[in-house]
C-alpha cells in the first residue's frame, strides 16, 4: 500500500564479492540466492518497514563493487539518507579498501550521510578480521559498526532496521539534510485524500 | 459491481455525496454495500475491472469513464488517485492483471484529455509508474516504462516546478543495467531502461523548469548507462546522419539495445547547447577510463564519430578540445589510442572551427607532440605511435581546411621548429617531428600559384632547414618541397633518378607568368639552398634522389625559356661540384654525375630544344661506353675498381658549357649569362637582374646586409667548396690537381667578377624606376648601399681561391 511515512535511500557499497547483494537480497526477499552472480552497475529494491507503528520505505540501491563501475555507482551516493560500506571478515584485502571507500564517500555523498560499516560472511570458519578491528575502525571514522550473515540471516533485518530507526529519528529532529528528490520523485500538491500518500516530513 | 451498475445506473446528482465517501479510503470499505454510496468517478472507474484479469479491460465502461473525465476535467486528479490506489493494492496482494488494466487505463486517459486539465492526473501517473518500478517483476517494470514514455511523449502546457525525476533516472539506469538470467527478458528490461531515459531526457530538455538534466548526478547516470549498452555491440557501424534519434519510442522494440542507446545518445547530445557539452563529455571520457574501453579504438572512434555527428556543428570544436585536453593523462597506449580517436574526429570539427580555435587546435597537438619528445625514449614504440597518430590528426584537421589556412597552419609549424645549428638530440628529434606534421599537412594542400604556395618568410624558413644536420631530416624537407612543388602529380614518375622520361609519361604545362615572377625572385634562394643540399658529406643516396626531385620537378613545373638558362648553370654547377667539392665521397661524385646528366635530359623534355637534346644523348652514349657509374639509376656503393674512371679523370665526359650554350642558342634561347659562368654562380647574375633588392627586402638579410658587412656581394656563399678544396687538395697527392685546381678557380672567378659587373650595369640600366623607389622608401639609404655595392665591386680584389677566406658557415647555410 502507499501509505509510508518516511522515504529513505540506502546504498550498499564495498568492494566485489563482499555480499552485498546478499544482505540486501536476504533482507528484502528474505533469501540467500547461492551464487549471486557479479552486479551490474546498480541493483534497486524497496522494502517498507514499520518503526513506531509508522511505515517507513527504504529504497535500497545496490551497487557494483567492481572498480569499472565505480563512476556510475559513485552517482548514486550523493542522494543517499544511508551508506552501508560492506567488507568481507574472510577477506583482508576487503578490509584494507575501506579508506579508499571512505575517501570516496567523502567525495561524493553528502557529508551528513548516516554510515555504517558491516563485516558481512560471520558464519564463514576462516575470519582474518577480528570484530574489534572493525569496531575499532568504525568508531575512528564515526560509523556505525555490524557483523552480519546474510547466509545465516544474522544481523540483516537489525541492520536495516536500525538505519530506519536512526534515520526516522533524524528525520524527526528535522536535522535530515535537505537532499534534492528527497521527497520522492513525484511529491506534489495533490488534493491528498486523506490517506497520507505523501512521505516525508513537510 | 452489477449491484452497483443496476442500482445508479445513469443517476445524477449524486456528486454531493463526494465530500461525503471522499474520506472514506478504508480499504475495507470499498466493497459490498458502502460502494452504493459511492461517487461517480469511483462507480466509474471500479467498472472498467473486469471479474477476472484475463477478460481485460472493460472497453465499453472505459468509454465512458473517459466521457465523464473529459465532461467533467476537475474529477480528473479524483479519478487518478483512486486507480492509483487500487493499482497499489493489486501489487500488493500481487494481483499483476488488475494492475496492469490500471495502468491501461491511465494511459487512455492520459491520451484522451487536454493538457491543460492534465497537471494533477499527470501526479497519481507518475506515481503509478514509480510504483511499478518499484516492483520486483520484469514484465511490470516493462509496462511502467511503456507508459512512462508515452507520457514523455505528450507537451504538457503547464508547467510543473515540483515534478522530481531522480528517482526514474536513477531507476532506468539500474534498469539499463540488468543482469536478469536470461538473454531475453534481461535485453527487454535494458531495452525498457533505455527507452526510460530517452523519455525522461525527452520530457526535461526542452523545460527550462523541471529539473535540469544536464546536472553531474544526471549524466553520470545517463551517459554511462547508455554506454554500456552501446558497448555490447558485435560491430560498430557509425552513420554520419544525425536525425537517427527520433525512431526510438513504440517501434523500439524491434531494437537492440546497442542500437537503441546510441540513438538516445544522439538524441541527448542534438540537444546539448555549448555548455552542457562538457557535462555529456565528462562522464563519456570517464567511463572509457574506467571500462578500458580505449584500446582497440573502434568503439572510441565510433563513439566519438557519434557525437561529432550529433552535435550541433558550432560545438564540435569543444569536443576536440576536451579530447585534447585529456591527451597526456594515462599511460603510453591510452595515450596513443586516445590521439587516434582525435586523429579520427578531428575532421568532422574542422569544417566548423573558425579563426583562433584553429591555431589552437594546431598549437594543442605541437605541444603534445614536444611534450611526448621531451618524455623521450622511455618507451620507445609507445611513445612513437602516439606521435604517428598526433600527426595524422593533424593532417586530418589540416585536410578540412581551406588553402589559405593551410599556408597560415604550415607557417606555424615551420615557426615552431627548433633551428639551432647544432641541434641537441631532442631538438633533432623535435625537428624531425615537426616536419613530418609539416609534411601530412602540406600533403593536403593543392598548389595553384607557387607564390601562393611559398610565402616569402615561408621559403626563408624551409631553405633555411634545408641544410639541417640530420639526413634524414633534410628528406624530409624535400619531401615537403615535393609535395608543394608538385601540380601535376609528377613526383612518383620523378622519384628514380632516370634518362628515360618518355617512360615517365610527365605531364608539363607552359609556366604562367605569375610562376615567373616567383622563380625570378625566390629562384637563386632555392636553388642554391638545392646545390648546397648536394654538398653536404652526411648525404645518403635517398637525399640525393630527393633533391634531384626537387630540382625536376622545379624544371617541369618551370618550363619556360626564361628560366632554362638558370636551369642550366645549377646543372652544370652540379656536374662541376661532383669534381670539384673535396668532402664528396667517390659515390656520392658519381651520384652527382648522374643527377646532372639525368637533369640535363629531362630539359629538353620540358622545352622544345632538339639539339640539346642530341648533345645530351651523345654524352650520355659516351658515358655509357666508358663509365657506366656515371649515369642512373643510382647506386648506394661505387666500387670503383680503377681510380681513373674517377668523375675527375674523365673531363671529356663531362657536359661542356659552351657546346650546351651554342645548343641552346641554336634552339633559340637567350643564354648569354651560360658562356661565362663558373662552378655554381649561376643564380648570381640571375639574382642581380632581376630583382636583387626584393630579394634582400624581402628576405630581410641578403645581399645588401652583406655588402653592408664588407663580404663577398653574393655569389660568394657558394664558394666555401673552392674555399676548402685547396688545402684539401694539398693533403691530397697531385700538384697537378692543385694547378688545375687553382687554374680552373681563379680563371672562372675572374669570369664570374666580370659576369657579375656586367649584370649589375645591366640591373640599373633596366630595373624600372619604380621598383627602385618602392625599395628605397621602408629603410634602406639605397643610395649609400649603391655606392658601396659599387665599390665593393670595382674594388675587389682577385684573390686566388686557395687565399680567399669564405664567409662564416652560419651565412652560408641561409642560403
Amino acid at each position: 500500500m502507499e501509505d509510508y511515512k518516511f522515504l529513505f535511500k540506502v546504498v550498499l557499497v564495498g568492494n566485489a564479492g563482499v555480499g552485498k547483494t546478499c544482505l540486501v537480497r536476504r533482507f528484502t526477499q528474505g533469501l540467500f540466492p547461492p551464487g549471486q552472480g557479479a552486479t551490474i552497475g546498480v541493483d534497486f529494491m524497496i522494502k517498507t518497514v514499520e518503526v513506531d507503528g509508522e511505515k517507513v520505505k527504504l529504497q535500497i540501491w545496490d551497487t557494483a563493487g567492481q572498480e569499472r563501475f565505480r563512476s556510475i555507482t559513485q552517482s548514486y551516493y550523493r542522494s543517499a539518507h544511508a551508506l552501508i560500506l560492506v567488507y568481507d571478515i574472510s577477506c583482508q584485502p576487503t578490509f584494507d579498501c575501506l579508506p579508499d571507500w571512505l575517501r570516496e564517500i567523502e567525495e561524493y555523498a553528502n557529508n551528513k550521510v548516516l554510515r555504517i560499516l558491516v563485516g558481512n560472511k560471520t558464519d564463514r570458519e576462516d575470519r582474518e578480521i577480528p570484530k574489534h578491528i572493525g569496531e575499532d575502525f568504525a568508531q575512528r571514522h564515526g560509523m556505525y559498526f555490524l557483523e552480519t550473515s546474510a547466509k545465516e540471516a544474522e544481523n540483516v533485518e537489525r541492520l536495516f532496521m536500525e538505519i530506519a530507526v536512526e534515520l526516522m529519528e533524524q528525520a524527526k529532529c528535522k536535522e535530515l539534510p535537505k537532499y534534492d528528490g528527497s521527497l520522492g520523485p513525484i511529491n506534489g500538491k495533490t488534493t491528498s485524500v486523506g490517506d497520507g500518500s505523501c512521505c516525508l516530513r513537510s | 459491481m452489477s449491484f452497483v451498475k443496476c442500482c445508479f445506473e445513469g443517476g445524477e446528482g449524486q456528486d454531493f455525496l463526494d465530500s461525503f465517501v471522499q474520506k472514506c479510503t478504508d480499504p475495507g470499505c470499498c466493497c459490498g454495500c458502502c460502494s452504493a454510496l459511492r461517487p461517480r468517478y469511483k462507480r466509474l472507474v471500479d467498472n472498467i475491472f473486469p471479474a477476472s484479469p484475463q477478460d481485460g479491460l472493460v472497453k465499453s465502461n472505459m468509454e465512458k469513464l473517459t466521457f465523464y473525465s473529459l465532461s467533467s476535467p476537475e474529477k480528473l486528479d479524483r479519478i487518478g488517485e483512486y486507480l492509483f490506489q487500487k493499482a497499489s493494492r493489486d501489487i500488493y496482494r500481487r494481483r499483476h492483471g488488475f494492475v496492469i488494466i490500471a495502468m491501461e487505463a491511465m494511459d487512455q486517459l492520459l491520451v484522451a484529455c487536454h493538457s491543460q486539465t492534465l497537471n494533477l492526473f499527470v501526479e497519481s501517473f507518475l506515481k503509478m509508474v514509480q510504483k511499478l518500478l518499484e516492483s520486483t517483476d520484469p514484465q511490470l517494470q516493462i509496462l511502467a516504462t511503456q507508459s512512462f514514455v508515452r507520457f514523455a511523449n505528450i507537451e504538457e502546457d503547464t508547467p510543473s516546478y515540483h515534478r522530481r525525476y531522480d528517482f526514474f533516472v536513477s531507476k532506468f539506469s539500474a534498469m539499463c543495467h540488468s543482469n536478469h538470467g536470461e538473454p531475453g527478458p534481461r535485453d527487454r528490461i535494458r531495452l525498457a531502461g533505455i527507452q526510460g531515459l530517452q523519455g525522461v531526457i525527452r520530457k526535461t530538455v526542452s523545460d527550462d523548469l523541471v529539473e535540469n538534466i544536464w546536472e553531474a548526478q544526471h549524466m553520470d547516470k545517463i551517459v554511462p548507462s547508455l554506454l554500456y549498452n552501446m558497448q555490447s555491440a558485435e560491430k560498430y557501424e557509425t552513420v554520419s546522419c544525425a536525425e537517427g534519434g527520433g525512431a526510438g519510442g513504440e517501434e523500439g522494440e524491434e531494437e537492440s539495445p546497442p542500437r537503441l542507446a546510441e540513438a538516445c545518445l544522439r538524441d541527448l547530445l542534438a540537444r546539448a547547447s555549448f555548455g552542457h557539452i562538457r557535462s555529456v563529455l565528462r562522464p563519456v571520457l570517464t567511463h572509457f577510463d574506467r571500462h578500458d574501453l580505449w584500446i582497440p579504438t573502434d568503439f572510441a572512434v565510433h563513439v566519438f564519430k557519434i557525437i561529432m555527428f550529433s552535435i550541433q556543428a558550432q560545438y564540435s570544436y569543444s569536443v576536440v578540445e576536451a579530447l585534447m585536453q585529456q591527451l597526456e593523462a594515462g599511460r603510453g597506449g591510452v595515450r596513443a589510442a586516445r590521439a587516434a580517436v582525435l586523429a579520427a574526429i578531428v575532421g568532422i570539427a574542422a569544417g566548423d572551427s573558425v579563426g583562433p580555435s584553429v591555431l589552437e587546435i594546431i598549437n594543442n597537438i605541437l605541444t603534445n607532440l614536444r611534450a611526448s619528445v621531451a618524455r623521450g625514449a622511455e618507451k620507445e614504440t609507445e611513445e612513437k605511435l602516439y606521435q604517428e597518430a598526433l600527426i595524422n590528426a593533424l593532417g586530418e584537421f589540416a585536410d578540412h581546411l581551406p588553402d589559405y589556412q593551410k599556408i597560415d597552419i604550415m607557417m606555424f609549424i615551420v615557426n615552431k621548429v627548433p633551428g639551432a645549428a647544432k641541434p641537441s638530440r631532442a631538438d633533432a628529434m623535435l625537428q624531425h617531428i615537426l616536419l613530418k606534421s609539416l609534411l601530412k599537412v602540406g600533403a593536403t594542400y593543392k598548389t595553384t600559384e607557387l607564390s601562393k604556395a611559398f610565402p616569402a618568410a615561408f621559403l626563408e624558413a624551409l631553405l633555411r632547414l634545408s641544410s639541417a644536420t640530420e639526413p634524414s631530416t633534410r628528406v624530409l624537407l624535400q619531401r615537403i618541397l615535393h609535395t608543394l612543388l608538385d601540380r601535376r602529380d609528377n613526383v612518383p614518375r620523378l622519384a628514380v633518378v632516370t634518362l628515360d622520361y618518355d617512360a615517365a609519361g610527365l605531364s608539363v604545362e607552359k609556366c604562367s607568368r605569375q610562376d615567373l615572377i616567383f622563380i625570378s625572385k625566390h629562384g637563386y634562394a632555392i636553388f642554391s639552398a638545392l646545390y648546397e643540399g648536394l654538398q653536404l658529406e652526411s648525404n645518403s643516396t635517398e637525399n640525393i634522389a630527393c633533391i634531384y626531385t626537387t630540382i625536376a620537378l622545379l624544371c617541369v613545373e618551370l618550363a619556360a625559356d626564361d628560366t632554362l638558362c638558370d636551369l642550366m648553370l645549377l646543372i652544370l654547377a652540379i656536374q662541376q661540384s661532383s669534381i670539384s667539392n673535396p668532402v664528396l665521397s667517390v659515390s656520392q661524385q658519381c651520384q652527382l654525375q648522374a643527377v646532372s646528366i639525368s637533369l640535363a635530359a629531362l630539359l629538353p623534355h620540358v622545352a622544345k630544344l632538339p639539339r640539346l637534346a642530341d648533345y645530351i644523348h651523345k654524352v650520355v652514349e659516351a658515358r655509357r661506353e666508358e663509365c657506366g657509374h656515371l649515369l642512373p639509376p643510382l647506386q648506394h656503393d661505387y666500387r670503383l675498381s680503377d681510380p681513373t674512371l674517377l668523375p675527375a679523370k674523365v673531363p671529356y665526359l663531362m657536359m661542356d658549357q659552351m657546346a650546351i650554350s651554342e645548343c641552346l642558342k641554336a634552339s633559340g634561347v637567350e643564354c648569354g649569362r651560360l658562356q661565362g659562368a663558373a662552378p655554381y654562380c649561376g643564380g648570381g647574375p640571375l639574382q642581380h637582374r632581376h630583382s636583387w633588392i626584393e630579394t634582400g627586402a624581402a628576405a630581410g638579410r641578403d645581399s645588401l646586409a652583406d655588402i653592408a658587412a664588407g663580404t663577398e656581394p653574393d655569389s660568394a656563399a657558394s664558394s666555401p667548396t673552392l674555399a676548402r678544396q685547396a688545402p684539401a687538395e694539398c693533403a691530397g697527392v697531385s700538384l697537378e690537381a692543385l694547378r688545375r685546381a687553382a687554374e680552373g678557380g681563379s680563371g672562372a672567378e675572374r669570369r664570374d667578377a666580370a659576369q657579375r659587373r656586367r649584370a649589375l650595369n645591366l640591373a640599373f640600366r633596366t630595373a624600372p624606376f619604380h621598383h627602385l623607389m618602392q625599395v628605397t622608401q621602408p629603410k634602406y639609404e639605397i643610395q649609400e648601399k649603391l655606392e658601396e655595392i659599387f665599390r665593393s665591386v670595382s674594388e675587389e680584389p682577385l684573390l686566388a681561391p686557395s687565399l680567399k677566406s669564405g664567409p662564416p658557415l652560419p651565412d652560408l647555410c641561409l642560403y
